[in-house]
């Protein structure tokens, strides 16, 4: 009795969990089997598997959509913002974690208070502040450099934050051992430090750059012209300012394009992206 | 001699990140304070010192009433739903088997992408034309050629949108929930759980009395995420609806939005951020406050 009662329920938990998982899993299949339907088929059937699978949609978003430009755009600001924010955010959050100085743990509250105001908070003033200032004649506004600067800024808290707690999970020795050796602090910290951080280094690479290549509210307000929109900007105006919907085909195509790389990405550092993310939601 | 090359080093590597971070977040965070006292249309001239006439024109403004609504709705609604399935899914799959942890990653998933692909992709999942929504909501068959085709909109529809969006940001959100229960059902010490089941304790009885009381600590936490996410919902409805139809979705930050860059009214645009921020911080302290003891009375 028991044992037919307990198989009852695990059947029941199983029905949850496919039910859920469906609910999950079919937009996203959904998105992806449009972009290979043809135009006819999307407004057809929308629930029907395509007869054939139209790639040309990948083509004409990724050309006669301008995709291509948007995708570039975002690679240059997304590296361009990570290769400036990790080194600069690694020698902070070693400060922090190895040389405490008055005020050290103040400054550093106020580096983690950034993680709590809201973006929009400060869009007004910012908006402002990249019109002012001035690169020679031009302004940071509306400039890949000053969208990269801006990221830089707003990514700083979060990396800080994690990069302190890995190296304070480095022993003390090391340092000591070095110093005594006659290396000097900066030594210390790119020869034997920065190395052994590396795992940490690769954690928030890889959370900053989704995040980066995701972003959207920032770039709205601060990259309004064409030649250098991102990709989430460049989609989103495709839909909503162009109603570029002559090609569906090619509008889900695009929607993929953004996707994948984030799904690759995620899916060979899930589980260290998991553990970033609980550790960062219950300390945090 | 030492302690000199300390120094010099701590704050020659502090000073980007310092420099930065100062410039773009901390300046412009006091600068919000400031511009919310002007009335400014941009234009330096035309800046005039108003005192809190724009936090007293938001309070008379029906609109931004309408806004906090909407997204107390989301809190509210969305943050039910996200609850029970976030506790409810992680009860189910407790264990953690390598199919167990490739769920998980499938549910967060949703989390992880673009908030524009998560838009864009459920605007046309609600189409009335080309969406799976609306083709079952019943779409006639195109097999008549000429038949008119009843076009549900979902999204123009001033009473369905909200929910529809609702539906979207759950969608979205829940994973990350589903992860933060299964991290708290995992820490609950096993001799508890083998305890209450030689006990006799089974199924719902078990969840409620014994899974349900040592979640507290980690549900608090998932609700002050749910409120900062609901309250600063702001890529979904902007990319979804714009608001529409008829203002039915709109919250704060899309009005935020609307009155800095497109009716150039700074200084209330502001004062909306400032509102919506303190908004944020009151519900979070008065949620932290009111659940800081669990019904059993241990305090967590």
């Amino acid at each position: 009795m028991n044992a037919i009662f307990r198989g009852a329920k695990s059947a029941a938990t199983w029905a949850i969990l496919i039910a859920f998982t469906l609910i999950v899993v079919v937009p996203l299949i959904w998105m992806i089997l449009s972009s290979l339907k043809s135009g006819s088929e999307i407004f057809e059937s929308p629930w029907g598997l395509p007869k054939a699978l139209h790639f040309e949609n990948f083509t004409h978003a990724w050309k006669t959509a301008g995709i291509a430009h948007y995708f570039v755009n975002s690679l240059i600001v997304s590296i361009a913002t990570l290769i400036v924010l990790i080194p600069i955010g690694a020698m902070a959050a070693y400060i922090f974690a190895r040389y405490p100085f008055p005020g050290s743990n103040l400054l550093f509250g106020s580096f983690l208070g950034g993680m709590m105001f809201p973006q929009f908070l400060t869009i007004v003033p910012l908006f402002f502040l990249m019109n002012s200032l001035k690169l020679g004649s031009y302004s940071l506004y509306d400039t890949k450099l000053g969208l990269t600067i801006i990221y830089v800024a707003y990514s700083l808290p979060f990396t800080v934050f994690v990069l302190k707690g890995f190296f304070e999970t480095l022993p003390k020795d090391l340092d000591e051992a070095a110093m005594i050796d006659g290396a000097s602090h900066s030594n210390v910290f790119w020869k034997v430090m920065l190395p052994l951080a590396k795992p940490g280094l690769i954690v928030v690479g890889i959370f900053n750059g989704i995040g980066l290549w995701n972003e959207y509210s920032l770039a709205l307000v601060l990259v309004p012209s064409e030649e250098n929109r991102t990709l989430p900007l460049g989609i989103a105006n495709l839909v909503m300012v162009e109603h570029y919907n002559s090609d569906w085909g090619a509008l889900f195509a695009a929607l993929v394009i953004v996707m994948i790389p984030v799904l690759i990405v995620y899916w060979i550092f899930r589980e260290k992206i998991h553990e970033t993310m609980l550790a960062g939601a219950i300390k945090g | 001699m030492r302690n000199r090359g300390r120094t010099a080093f701590i704050i020659t590597y502090l000073a980007p990140a310092v420099f930065l971070y100062a410039l773009f977040v901390i300046w412009p965070v006091i600068q919000a304070v400031g511009f919310s006292f002007y009335k400014w249309s941009g234009l330096s001239s035309n800046k005039t010192f108003v005192g809190f006439d724009n936090f007293k024109s938001l309070f008379h403004d029906s609109v931004f009433w309408q806004a906090l609504l909407h997204n107390a709705e989301i809190f509210i609604i969305g943050g039910f739903a996200i609850l029970v399935i976030g506790i409810g899914i992680a009860h189910a799959m407790q264990g953690e088997g390598r199919f167990t942890k490739a769920l998980r990653s499938v549910y967060l998933f949703p989390n992880i992408m673009s908030l524009v692909v998560v838009a864009l992709l459920w605007q046309f999942i609600y189409h009335p034309r080309i969406g799976i929504i609306s083709s079952l909501l019943g779409k006639p068959a195109p097999s008549k050629p000429g038949a008119p085709v009843v076009e549900l909109s979902i999204l123009g529809n001033g009473d369905k949108a909200l929910p529809a969006v609702i539906i979207t940001f759950v969608w979205f959100a829940v994973g990350f929930y589903i992860m933060l229960f299964s991290a708290g059902i995992r820490q609950i010490p096993q001799e508890v759980a083998e305890a209450s089941k030689l006990d006799g304790a089974e199924g719902f009885f078990r969840f409620r009395k014994v899974t349900l009381p040592l979640l507290w600590s980690v549900g608090r936490i998932a609700v002050i995420y749910i409120v900062i996410n609901a309250l600063n919902v702001f890529a979904l409805v902007f990319l979804m609806t714009q608001g529409g139809p008829d203002r039915k979705t709109e919250v704060m930050l899309t009005y935020l939005y609307e009155q800095a860059f497109v009716n150039s009214d700074y200084g209330l645009a502001t004062a909306l951020a400032i509102a919506n921020f303190v908004v944020v911080m009151g519900v979070s302290g008065i949620i932290m406050r009111l659940t800081r003891k669990d019904p059993s009375g241990v305090p967590a």
